[in-house]
């Protein structure tokens, strides 16, 4: 760092294609600490199995996906009794939704998949302080040095 | 103060309830300006839950900040490390922090003081150490002080959480240090969803554990307990984590709570045992009445049935309790006036009165979701946050590439190609700590003054402090995938306790950053 970057936010244009890559890189040090801080949750073990994946240049699903045919089922019978037609179709919607944005979700029934999103939503809170902390730390540094 | 305004994006709106003396502890923390924007920033997000235990951490730090020497580096040093310890901890440690002031606001009828609990557990922990906090061990033990001085709050504990006293004292050495759950958090989260349907019901089974995963469950649940040290509450906890652990899955749930509602009137509500849902269950269990104190702490025993709890009030409301009986392997599900009774409906019934469990516990973790009324609203809320959070974490990975322009990321180390091999290892760790490991290699780059190997060993702390915090419910091994530069890029970063905190307080005056700091000393896990 060179005392006369004050505070660059942005590097100059032919960074922006390395800034973008090393935020990708940053932010898949960031699915791994999330995937670590959480061994024993479903979540966590499909988060897992997708950086992995990624990282040995094969990014497939395949076992999200099969599940899928399990998962409507589940799904479909959560809510079906107690709710009118409606209702149920637009929160079967919604739990889709969810499952989608829950690693490993695809695989859950319903109440597993809100045990784990509870879980998960706890994780990556703990993370997101945890990496703002880090780079108001390192923004500290930088004045610091500056 | 752009860190502020930063902070400021996110979900403060939880942050109403944070106490005074968080604030008042970052502003005692007045020897630099630096760690006190620190610290109002840091904590600006925590959950509504951590508010004791945020102000605790923030005591914390002040008062080392108020004991270190005046002006200099190795104030500095100390409040960066303290904070970042604090960060670590709040990460590991809010989830049990969480459980316990839950709990204690659960159990608070007749305590009414949880703030206090958890502030004096902290400042038994700011005894020594310069803002670090202290091994896992005496933070536990400073957390379980509070809670074993006060016989009367055991004693209410014991009657109201469905784990009721049982065996306690062998428990007590259960926890010790053990290796107590692997995943505090989810021990923590556990604990908080049974304190959580407790309170809104009575009765706390532990809530939602995998019940595939009785072991896990038990461990963690050791983990979140730990903290409780003896008191009956963690123990009867244990207690039940053990039984859940030594027996097994073939169980079915008992309505854990059976025995332990903790409101009266709610209590036989929480009876309703959580119904094989999935299959997973096998019986259907007879859920005990709330009220019946005591009456089925072998039924709590059982695994992880938390859901029962919850579900109960409304069962228990419709005359679902039923007088005590001793454990049974099976729960038995009333029927409701007027509905059908086979055992499809039934099943149906408590099916879904578990999944409004997990709903309403879904609803006290994201923000705002109480004026949320209906399956849908709240789940776009549920969907809506998440998305919020990955969004989070997208941007600040963003932001972090900005700041550190020479950071390298390697996968390689992240990601050891024998992960599944290393995740087995891996005890919980520090989110962030992989970015940690970047950050070394940039703070590698700045060589020269003592604050950056005070960063450098405080990242490597950061990561440290976690298995420290964490040593109660597991064997800390902490292991920091290195970037290149470090002398061994392959080793493990093992974490040790006092040890390494020490070295790291001397560390941060100067030395040249070396392995030292990353002593590898990995203790086996588990």
């Amino acid at each position: 760092m060179d005392n006369q970057d004050v505070r660059p936010l942005f590097s100059p244009e032919s960074d922006h294609a390395s800034l973008v890559e090393r935020s990708r890189g940053i932010k898949m040090a960031a699915e791994v600490g999330l995937a670590r801080s959480s061994r024993d949750r479903h979540w966590s073990r499909a988060l897992r199995r997708r950086l992995l994946l990624l990282r040995r240049g094969t990014a497939s699903d395949d076992c999200g996906c099969q599940n899928e045919a399990l998962t409507s089922s589940k799904v479909g019978g959560d809510m079906g009794v107690g709710a009118n037609e409606e209702e149920a179709v637009e929160v079967e919607a919604r739990v889709r939704a969810l499952q989608r944005l829950v690693p490993g979700g695809e695989e859950l029934g319903t109440e597993r998949l809100f045990e784990e999103t509870a879980d998960y939503i706890e994780a990556l809170r703990v993370q997101v302080s945890a990496m703002r902390a880090l780079a108001c730390l390192l923004d500290e540094l930088r004045e610091r040095r500056g | 103060m752009e860190k502020e305004r930063f902070f400021g994006v996110n979900w403060q709106s939880m942050d109403a309830g944070m106490p005074p003396e968080m604030n008042s502890g970052a502003a005692a923390a007045a020897a630099d300006q630096l760690p006190n924007s620190f610290l109002n920033l840091g904590w600006e997000q925590p959950m509504h839950h951590d508010v004791h235990f945020e102000s605790a951490l923030s005591s914390l730090v002040s008062s080392p900040s108020s004991n270190a020497p005046a002006g200099n580096d190795s104030v500095i040093i100390g409040e960066l490390i303290g904070r970042l310890g604090s960060i670590c901890n709040s990460g590991e440690v809010s989830p049990p922090s969480r459980y316990q002031s839950t709990n204690t606001s659960c159990y608070s009828t007749p305590l009414n003081s949880p703030p206090r609990l958890n502030l004096s557990t902290m400042d038994h922990q700011q005894q020594g150490r310069g803002g670090v906090p202290v091994p896992g061990n005496q933070m536990a033990a400073g957390k379980f002080s509070p809670f074993a001085a006060d016989p009367g709050f055991t004693e209410r504990a014991a009657r109201f959480s469905c784990f009721g006293a049982r065996g306690y004292p062998g428990l007590g050495g259960q926890f010790g240090l053990p290796e107590a759950g692997k995943l505090s958090r989810v021990s923590s989260s556990q604990s908080l969803k049974a304190v959580q349907l407790g309170a809104s019901d009575n009765g706390k089974e532990v809530p939602v554990s995998e019940p595939e995963r009785p072991e896990t469950e038990t461990r963690s649940k050791f983990g979140g307990e730990a903290e409780f040290g003896n008191s009956q509450e963690a123990s009867s906890v244990s207690d039940r984590m053990t039984a859940v652990g030594a027996e097994n899955n073939a169980r079915k749930r008992k309505a854990a709570s059976k025995g332990k509602a903790k409101g009266a009137p709610l209590s036989s509500s929480n009876m309703n045992p959580p119904k094989p849902s999935d299959g997973e269950k096998s019986d259907a269990k007879r859920c005990k009445p709330a009220e019946t104190d005591g009456a089925d702490k072998d039924a709590a025993v059982k695994p992880k049935t938390e859901e029962n709890g919850d579900v109960g009030r409304k069962q228990g409301e419709e005359g679902n309790a039923k007088p005590p009986e001793p454990p049974k392997d099976y729960i038995h599900v009333r029927a409701r006036r007027g509905q059908a009774t086979d055992s499809h409906s039934l099943a149906e019934r408590v099916r879904r009165e578990k999944i409004s469990e997990r709903m309403k516990l879904l609803q006290d973790l994201v923000p705002g979701c109480n004026k949320v009324t209906g399956k849908a609203l709240m789940l776009d809320e549920i969907i809506n946050y998440v998305q919020s959070l990955q969004r989070q974490v997208e941007f600040l990975s963003m932001k972090l590439a900005a700041l550190n322009p020479q950071l390298d990321f390697n996968m390689e180390t992240l990601l050891p190609k024998d992960m599944h091999q290393a995740l087995g290892q891996l005890p919980q760790q520090v989110y962030p700590l992989d970015m940690a490991s970047t950050a070394f290699s940039y703070a590698q780059q700045l060589q020269g003054t003592p604050l950056q190997s005070l960063v450098t060993n405080s990242l490597d702390v950061q990561g440290s402090l976690n298995p420290l915090e964490s040593s109660l419910r597991r064997p800390p091994t902490m292991q920091l995938p290195r970037l290149d530069g470090f002398a061994d890029a392959t080793s493990q970063l093992g974490n040790l306790w006092e040890d390494d905190l020490q070295y790291v307080v001397q560390m941060g005056l100067g030395q040249s950053q070396g392995t030292t700091a990353f002593s590898s000393q990995s203790m086996p896990v588990e």
